[in-house]
């Protein structure tokens, strides 16, 4: 220890916070291994103590430190299986024999300022699928979902969301962000900026994109809009350097990198003990020893041939067509089991919009993630990671009741709608088995128990222990949430 | 029909109910409102919802204003206490405010059961009968038809925007008669379901006319479509009901006066006004200003806030070499006039505006091809240094300053002002297409602009006021109302203007000539092109035609054959008829000879390749993205708790009441003689530039100080509200204020008297008597330490590294995605140019800007966060482009001071930190040098060895053609980029003592 630094211990330890003891120790003093077991500590006491205050008071570092929930959380992590495109409700949980009644019948007049393509509107249609109830509950599940209906005792279905827009853009900033427009943060970075992370050698918000493509609006689906970056979704590719700028992209003999880190690192600090009383300082050089430890953590968490080969085919790891869902959806599993906090995994651009052949389209959508999904379930609930891992499923909107009909040789799909979509969420101090709110007798419209974009938002927060309206970043003088000014409810007829 | 039956519907929906049934109650139980309710509502609520005030628009002093209700509409729903507003407050002990003012149990009850028992009011029921008023009916046709019925467009002649014009009708006659609903045309066709029409809604972007509606507009007929005299709710000559004198006595709502300066102890330091402010506040506290700093940090400091980058260590020499005692003030006047100071400066102005190249929302995020020209006028605005007044007035109103579409040339003067305009067009707009465009899109995106407005011009938060009044601020939601009606000229959410139409051709004819002299050229070469590949078609066409020929009448041949080999601008009328009557037969286009013919594919294929080449070559046609003022604006209304369906009274244009004296009304002029151009934003600009206007000059003020000194006087840039945080020198921020218009608005006479101070000049070391009395620094008791902004920071390593291409304006370069989502700009061919300069584009911001804070614009950026995170240190370390920009770095030290390890160290530190290495760190340098060195010979060594062996390490293409790149690189030249690497890394070069 030189002596500077002595000084500058010895003069913040006159008013010794944990923040500014955790911040004289992450800055490299004492070694990272003491630093690192501190940490856990320190996360461990402050996970037990409830400080609501410290949650939103002004923070001069972000960073992704664990910060003590508002309450008592039943789940520690999300993950959050995201259908982009818009999966039809009534060909999937929400079955309607009326339109089995009607089919045929016109309504295009009665919703004629709903839809997206009225030049294409057709008349009712029914499902082209079969439905039975499944587990002691009794859910509806259609034929495409075999392996998922048999874990709906651990699901709870909402068939009673509704949206504010009916074009994809729009939509998906509404349900990633709780407004219509870009630029605002998603809820993962509302989740991290609320709660940090435990584990400090991984992201806090990892989104799991599909290599077949981005999903519509790209990565402004984990953007951390007004939020500090720090809480903007990581990506993780399942393939080369798992995050960006994660190893260098250039060739360099280990040596040397070695060397010039000791440089970067001596620099750093004679800079900062030359400059006492500076907290930026300290945080940045852990900043740059986290860079270092996360390359390593990183590539062990996807590392999926860890896993016995009985797991990987519960996923469906190794054969099409659920090979790259499967994969990421295991590698989820290991990055809760890691304290990574949200989990966010993408399909393949917009899978589920099925404006023209639905009757292919949602069975290959439905074959290619079906079997992944269950899997999930089932693992984490072996694993006894499921009461602490809550796991929503959901695309931007619904579809509508009647047809619409394309050109040329094209097959009928669904058109768009807001009105009503479909949607589940599975452990995490969710209640198994049961279902909420219900669709008019053509499943148009949410009509009972409705449940709005915000309600599921403040729901998924309060799982998490964060209160939506507690919730808050200052900013053009108001405080912003995710629920923003809506009225907010915790759908609790749900929760455990 | 039976309209009278549907009219006592209409009634019941106005709040008339069951008024048989009132007889029922047992009258001793419902309390009597002249002896109950009246004096406990005047007691209780008068203050505030009284004669004088009327907060949230709302009485309770008479039967009539009661019914009336507030801007949130009706409090009272008679029998059902628990939907009545008024009884919701005062339940849930909302209202009166303050715990010591909630009404007792039984005064609740009291209420409670007046409501349940029909809140009569004396003898009077609670309803009336009552006609809707034109303005109830006016705002339903703007949002069901006036769309096709209006101003631009005028189906069947028919304009369904006043009650003259309803009257008047159309081709088919007068669309209402009065009395008469049955008769009236407009009713018959909503009826009938053919208006509006149903397959059009979308693509107009109308919503069915619901029932309720249709109600009201029948009642309004059936009662003899009564034009009442209803003025819109304007500023008058008589005060103000809604906002008191007392609510203007807060300091922020009073313009500044200039406080004498105080005397103190300290008075050697003072050097200007700031200096003795900032010292007093500090002697109170026992302390004074910091030791000033030396000279070398004042250079660096100096440097990077007023351009953004480094001085050279030449520039550094000059300033320590110059004995002139004035040499500081000599140093900020020279870089003032820096072309660099604009690109800096600017883009603090471009965060605060919300400035994007991009629409956003859509998937595919457009870009604006002609945004640049905005930015460009911000960057010369601030290098002119354009007095701040005529800054604003340009960017608010420049459309209304000079009639340019009379004009006999568009000089450059108006070319500015009609760009400056932009400023009003920079937030996302997701109005782009039917679907997306409903009127309450557009109000999202009005919402927008006077958030922008509000915030940044302003310091004040008007967003809560879209749907009510003011929490904090005496601000009612009819001022929010009255402010957008200023901008209605160009934002009408009844009229609008969509995204790719905002963009105006007014350009100085010699622009224009040049691009039609370009475009021009292109267009005929295009068409040479074009020529040959219907020269080849026709003959390549033309043993088909004759097969083709063949199997038609033999007379008819020839004519046909004729036909077909002309070109069809060339047919007369007869092969006109012709070609059109066969075209399906004998017609052969490219695409279905391309498939008959392979040697015709061939030779089409490489034709339409230069084609398109020739088109991808066209330049844009010149353009300017701008507001304008398109005349006619439709009426503006409140719209009840921010609800498009409900809308309430009639407002006119004008600006918050509070930041007036109350009894001025807001005058609005035609800009010039029989203009179609309302004024209405000249209005507001004039208003906000006088210098009477409390804010104006005390935000901008307070920005300029957060800039220089890292956080405002006022915290809370755009709040100077009761919200926000009160100014740590109130009296320094007025003194500033006013010395700022006397100035003339120069934003430049700011800066010198900012960094002129000896508050700017002081050290930033923290002392320990710093800790425990002026922790959070708000006393200004030192400077602060800052790290480089993201653009300074990019702009710093490029220049460092002799990679920075300083052309200036013009269009964006542009930026690329990998697949990993990495984002970076484009080379230019001088290297890379300054990051203001690069395409700012939503969906694609530079990864190493947004990992070091860029803020997306939504809708604008007020201050940006600091954060300290791993991906940046990931992004120095590891990163190709950072890497090369190490190695071009290495290659200059070596070409400007050769290979002498210690003269390369101690360039190295001049160039990065602007200071000779002390003698440890050149021994700490040298050192790595040398090991380094040998790392790389040893590795070099090894790898032919590997190499002669002939095995190939396995390796990426990005690495193999990196090591290419550099592959002519010495070790000792390799190591050396190394360093240079640790010190583009290092705290040293990201932070500003």
């Amino acid at each position: 220890m030189t002596s500077p630094e002595r000084n500058e211990a010895s003069l913040s330890s006159r008013r010794v916070t944990r923040r500014s003891f955790f911040e004289s120790v992450s800055g490299g003093i004492y070694g990272a291994a003491l630093a690192s077991l501190l940490k856990s500590d320190l996360a461990a006491v402050e996970s037990t103590v409830a400080q609501p205050e410290s949650l939103t008071a002004p923070r001069r570092i972000h960073d992704m430190r664990p910060r003590p929930p508002h309450f008592e959380p039943a789940a520690k992590s999300v993950i959050q299986l995201f259908m982009n495109g818009g999966p039809s409700q009534m060909d999937l949980f929400d079955p309607k024999i009326e339109l089995e009644k009607n089919h045929g019948k016109a309504h295009f007049e009665k919703i004629a300022s709903e839809l997206e393509s009225p030049t294409q509107a057709g008349t009712i249609m029914k499902s082209h699928f079969k439905f039975a109830r499944h587990g002691e509950c009794g859910a509806d599940v259609s034929e495409l979902m075999p392996h998922f209906a048999k874990v709906v005792d651990d699901v709870a279905f909402i068939r009673s969301m509704y949206t504010t827009n009916l074009t994809h853009e729009p939509a998906l900033f509404k349900i990633h962000t709780g407004q219509m427009i870009s630029g605002l943060p998603v809820m993962g970075s509302w989740i991290t900026y609320g709660l940090g992370s435990v584990n400090q050698n991984l992201p806090g918000y990892v989104v799991l994109e599909d290599p077949l493509g981005l999903p519509v609006n790209h990565e402004m689906a984990w953007k951390s809009g007004y939020l500090p970056p720090v809480y903007q979704g990581t990506r993780f590719r399942s393939t080369g350097s798992p995050v960006l700028n994660l190893a260098p992209e250039f060739e360099e003999p280990e040596e040397v990198t070695k060397l010039e880190r000791q440089l970067i690192g001596a620099l750093d600090r004679r800079h900062r003990a030359q400059r006492f009383g500076q907290p930026q300082l300290a945080a940045r050089i852990a900043s740059y020893e986290l860079a270092a430890r996360m390359q390593m953590a990183a590539s062990d968490a996807l590392d999926v041939s860890q896993e016995t080969e009985q797991t990987r085919e519960l996923y469906g790891v190794g054969k099409k067509p659920t090979d790259s869902y499967g994969r990421r959806c295991l590698i989820a599993r290991r990055l809760v089991e890691r304290g990574v906090r949200f989990v966010q995994l993408f399909i393949d651009f917009q899978i589920w919009d099925h404006h023209s052949n639905i009757e292919n389209g949602l069975r290959s959508a439905c074959a290619r993630t079906d079997q992944p999904i269950a899997a999930l379930i089932t693992d984490l609930k072996r694993r006894g990671l499921l009461d602490e891992t809550l796991i929503v499923w959901g695309g931007e909107f619904g579809r509508l009741p009647i047809a619409q009909v394309g050109g040329g040789t094209r097959t009928v799909g669904r058109d768009h709608n807001k009105n009503a979509m479909a949607t589940w969420m599975a452990g995490g101090g969710v209640k198994g088995g049961i279902t909420y709110g219900a669709t008019d007798e053509l499943g148009f419209a949410a009509v009972e128990n409705k449940v709005a974009v915000q309600d599921w938002h403040a729901t998924i927060l309060h799982q998490i222990g964060l209160d939506h309206h507690d919730l808050y970043y200052e900013r053009n003088g108001l405080k912003d949430r995710l629920t923003g000014t809506f009225e907010a409810r915790v759908v609790k007829e749900i929760l455990v | 029909m039976c309209y009278p039956c549907r009219f006592s519907l209409r009634v019941v929906f106005f709040g008339l109910t069951l008024l048989g049934s009132a007889s029922s109650v047992v009258a001793d139980e419902v309390p009597s409102y002249d002896e109950d309710i009246a004096p406990l509502l005047k007691k209780s609520c008068g203050r505030c919802h009284g004669e004088k005030q009327q907060k949230a628009d709302l009485s309770l002093a008479t039967p009539g204003e009661i019914r009336a209700g507030g801007e949130s509409g009706a409090v009272i729903i008679p029998r059902k206490p628990d939907e009545s507003l008024l009884y919701e407050l005062v339940r849930d002990g909302e209202m009166p405010p303050g715990k010591k003012n909630r009404l007792a149990p039984e005064a609740v009850d009291l209420i409670r059961r007046w409501i349940a028992g029909g809140a009569r009011l004396g003898q009077e029921a609670f309803a009336q009968d009552r006609a809707p008023t034109q303005h109830e009916i006016i705002p339903r046709l703007l949002l069901r038809c006036t769309v096709c019925h209006g101003s631009r467009r005028r189906e069947a002649d028919l304009d369904l925007r006043t009650p003259e014009s309803i009257l008047k009708g159309g081709k088919s006659g007068p669309a209402i008669v009065p009395g008469k609903p049955e008769e009236s045309l407009v009713l018959k066709r909503i009826h009938a379901g053919e208006m509006p029409p149903k397959r059009e809604l979308v693509s107009v972007s109308v919503k069915v006319i619901p029932p309720e509606e249709v109600e009201m507009l029948t009642a309004w007929i059936a009662a003899g479509a009564l034009v009442g005299k209803i003025e819109p709710d304007v500023a008058t000559t008589e005060p103000d009901p809604l906002v008191s004198d007392e609510d203007r006595q807060f300091w922020s709502f009073q313009s500044p006066t200039k406080a004498p300066v105080p005397a103190v102890e300290g008075s050697a330091r003072v050097r200007n006004p700031i200096d003795a402010f900032v010292l007093e506040r500090l002697e109170t506290r026992g302390l004074t200003l910091s030791p000033e700093a030396d000279r070398l940090t004042l250079v660096r400091r100096v440097y990077f806030d007023l351009t953004g980058l480094p001085p050279t260590p030449e520039q550094v020499d000059e300033f320590l070499a110059n004995e002139d005692p004035q040499a500081y003030e000599r140093l900020v006047d020279r870089l003032l006039e820096s072309p660099r100071y604009g690109e800096r400066w600017g883009r603090y102005w471009l965060d605060a505006v919300g400035y994007s190249d991009s629409e956003g929302i859509q998937h595919s995020d457009r870009i604006r091809v002609h945004a640049y020209r905005y930015r460009d006028y911000v960057v010369r605005a601030f290098n002119d240094d354009k007095p701040y007044d005529r800054f604003l007035l340009e960017q608010v109103a420049g459309d209304e300053l000079v009639d340019y579409e009379n004009a006999p040339a568009i000089t450059p003067e108006m070319l500015d002002n009609l760009v400056a305009t932009g400023f009003l067009r920079m937030t996302v707009d997701g109005t782009y297409f039917g679907i997306t465009n409903f009127v309450p899109d557009r109000l999202a995106q009005i919402g927008d602009e006077i958030e922008v407005l509000s915030g940044v011009l302003m310091g004040l938060t008007m967003k809560c006021a879209k749907c009510h009044s003011h929490k904090f601020d005496p601000i009612p939601q009819r001022d929010y109302y009255r402010l957008t009606a200023t901008l209605k000229g160009a934002y009408d959410e009844h009229d609008w203007l969509e995204p790719g139409k905002r963009v105006l051709r007014n350009v100085p004819a010699a622009e224009r000539a040049a691009w039609e002299a370009e475009d021009g050229e292109i267009v005929k070469q295009r068409q040479v092109q074009e020529t040959a590949l219907e020269e080849q078609r026709r003959k390549a066409a033309s043993p088909f035609l004759e097969e083709r020929l063949a199997k038609l009448p033999e007379s008819l041949r020839d004519d046909l054959r004729k036909t077909f080999e002309t070109v069809p601008e060339k047919r007369d009328e007869v092969e006109r008829y012709l070609s059109e009557k066969f075209k399906a037969k004998l017609a052969i286009d490219v695409d279905e000879l391309k498939k008959l013919d392979a040697e015709f594919e061939k030779l089409a294929e490489g034709l339409e390749k230069q084609i398109r080449e020739l088109n991808s070559k066209r330049p844009t046609e010149p353009g300017v993205r701008a507001l304008w003022d398109r005349g006619e604006p439709s009426p503006t209304y409140v719209l009840v708790r921010g609800n498009y369906l409900t809308p309430g009274r009639l407002v006119g244009p004008g600006v918050p009441s509070v930041l007036t004296d109350g009894r001025t009304p807001f005058k609005v002029e035609k800009p010039w003689a029989n203009s179609k151009q309302t004024g209405r934003r000249l209005a507001l600009a004039r208003w906000l530039i006088s210098t009477e206007n409390p804010l104006t000059a005390r935000v901008m003020v307070n920005r300029v100080w957060k800039h220089h000194f890292g956080r405002g006087i006022v915290r809370t840039l755009d709040n100077f509200g009761r919200a926000g945080t009160p100014p740590t020198h109130p009296e320094m921020l007025d003194w500033l204020a006013t010395e700022f218009m006397e100035r003339g608005w120069s934003v430049k006479a700011l800066h010198r008297l900012m960094m002129n101070s000896s508050t700017y000049r002081q050290s930033s070391t923290v002392r320990p008597e710093h800790e425990k009395l002026d922790a959070d620094n708000a006393l200004l008791s030192r400077m602060e330490l800052r790290r480089l902004e993201a653009e300074a920071l990019r702009d710093t390593l490029l220049a460092v590294a002799g990679e920075l291409d300083l052309t200036p304006f013009g269009p964006a370069d542009g930026v690329e995605k990998r697949d990993d989502g990495l984002v970076t700009s484009v080379r230019s061919e001088n290297g890379w140019r300054r990051s203001i300069y690069i395409l700012q584009r939503r969906s694609q911001r530079l990864t190493l800007l947004e990992n070091y804070d860029l803020p997306p614009m939504s809708p604008n950026c007020i201050e940006r966060t600091e954060s300290v995170v791993a991906p940046q240190a990931l992004h120095l370390l590891n990163n190709a482009m950072i890497h090369d920009l190490s190695v071009a770095f290495a290659r200059r030290v070596q070409r400007e001071v050769g290979g002498d390890r210690q003269r390369q160290v101690e360039r190295v530190y001049r160039l990065v930190l602007q200071r000779a290495p002390e003698s440890q760190e050149i021994h700490e340098a040298t050192a790595f040098l040398a090991v380094a060195t040998a790392k790389w010979e040893q590795a070099a060594a090894e790898k032919s060895v590997v190499t002669g062996a002939g095995e190939q390490v396995e390796q990426s293409d990005e690495k193999t053609e990196d090591v290419e790149k550099h592959s002519d690189l010495a070790p000792s030249a390799r190591a050396l980029a190394n360093f240079c690497h640790a010190m583009m890394n290092s705290a040293y070069f990201l932070y500003i003592d």
